[in-house]
């Protein structure tokens, strides 16, 4: 009987934390998603580290055709 | 988890920072003394000599070509990392408590100290990423704390807004622009300080500690309240580590704070705890006295404590670390950390 009551009970704190970790995920693919919309509208790559890549190959790119 | 012990300071540390790709780390004590280290084997790299007063602050641009530092002397001051040069020096009225690069490097806040006759306020200074460069004396943003003084701030992503934390445990958010006041919470206990704000790797969130013995997660946004850490000490600074889960928060009573004797010892641990589920994993012991400050390597190899002993541990994550996760975690395949955390 015991047995029975403790299973129960951890299967209630599995399906809370199963709960708790989808909405966290849900909530981060929101944020992610906002942020990348804020991004586009204000011109930019749609993070910060493709903004900071493209910097960096815009200056590779440019010593680049200097040795050309 | 062997930590590398950093022995360079001679009073107790106030704030650590590591680099962008985690190699090298600054810490800051009341010495007056800026030290640079590399966190790989704890080689002190140089160190920073000219302030005149007890060091509370340092941060490193984006780019890692420039430090800024702010003290007791009243005092911002710019440094050439490579040269070790101080590069620009602006004077305040007050103390400087707290300086953080935005995610670009062009500009830096200030938290200045509230002293009778002048309010605490948050300062923003235009800054050009270059050693050569005439830096700007002006100030380009005041922002005047006549609530409760600012103790730490930060920039959000974008640089959209300015999140500070005060002296009273409320959080405010205001206009990284115009500094306007755009909305203000009670995030922890009345009159419990926030003794530390740090950002998530890309700025939507961010962790405070505080006085009020909690650390809480809230939303860069619109300060949404996250979620919350409870503890049973004072807390001095929090952190949030990239690739896994977890916060790690620092703190401890000093030991003239303590009114009876026989306090439990090894109050001075760090604490992890699970970001999400909130719940405390595990703790790392070491320093002698209260961690005050706290700081991950962004690329969360290992993070880094300083004590008010005037110690800094540098540790490296273990397998058991990385291999940690909960069984819904498994079950969802986001248990070996996960870009989607």
């Amino acid at each position: 009987q015991d047995r029975i009551e403790e299973d129960k009970e951890k299967g209630a704190i599995v399906d809370e934390r199963r709960r708790v970790l989808n909405e966290w995920l849900a909530w981060r693919e929101r944020e992610e998603e906002e942020l990348k919309a804020d991004r586009r509208e204000l011109g930019l790559p749609e993070t910060l580290d493709a903004e900071e890549e493209a910097n960096t190959d815009g200056k590779a790119g440019g010593e680049g055709a200097v040795v050309e | 988890m062997r930590p590398i012990l950093l022995q360079g300071h001679e009073r107790s540390l106030t704030q650590i920072k590591y680099t962008k790709d985690g190699d090298i780390l600054f810490s800051c004590a009341k010495d007056q003394v800026i030290c640079a280290w590399f966190s790989a084997n704890g080689e002190r790299l140089g160190t920073y000599h000219g302030h005149q007063g007890a060091l509370w602050t340092v941060d490193i641009d984006p780019s890692t070509t420039l430090l800024a530092s702010g003290a007791a002397d009243n005092t911002v001051r710019l440094w050439d990392i490579r040269t070790g040069k101080c590069v620009k020096v602006w004077n305040f009225d007050t103390a400087v408590k707290r300086v953080d690069f935005n995610e670009d490097g062009t500009q830096l806040l200030a938290v200045t100290e509230k002293r009778m006759g002048f309010l605490g306020t948050i300062v923003v200074l235009d800054v050009k990423v270059d050693v050569e460069a005439e830096q700007s004396d002006e100030k380009a943003l005041v922002i005047t704390c006549d609530e409760s003084k600012a103790t730490v701030a930060a920039w959000s992503y974008l640089s959209r807004y300015i999140i500070a934390g005060h002296e009273d445990g409320s959080v405010s958010q205001y206009d990284g622009k115009t500094g306007e006041l755009i909305y203000s919470t009670p995030a922890h206990e009345d009159g419990m300080q926030v003794t530390d704000l740090q950002m998530s790797s890309d700025r939507t969130y961010f962790i405070t500690a505080s006085k009020d013995k909690s650390a809480k997660l809230h939303s860069a946004r619109d300060l949404t309240l996250l979620k919350t850490y409870p503890s049973d000490t004072p807390l001095n600074t929090a952190a949030i580590t990239p690739k896994k889960p977890f916060v790690i928060l620092g703190g401890g009573q000093a030991a003239m704070d303590v009114t009876t004797t026989g306090a439990r010892q090894g109050k001075f641990e760090a604490r992890f705890y699970h970001k999400v589920f909130e719940d405390e994993i595990g703790r790392v012991k070491g320093h002698f006295g209260p961690l005050n400050t706290v700081a991950v390597d962004p690329l969360g190899r290992g993070y880094a404590s300083g004590g008010e002993d005037g110690y800094v541990r540098v540790h490296a994550f273990d397998r058991g670390y990385f291999d940690f996760g909960y069984e819904v975690e498994r079950e969802m395949g986001v248990a070996g950390g996960s870009g989607k955390y």
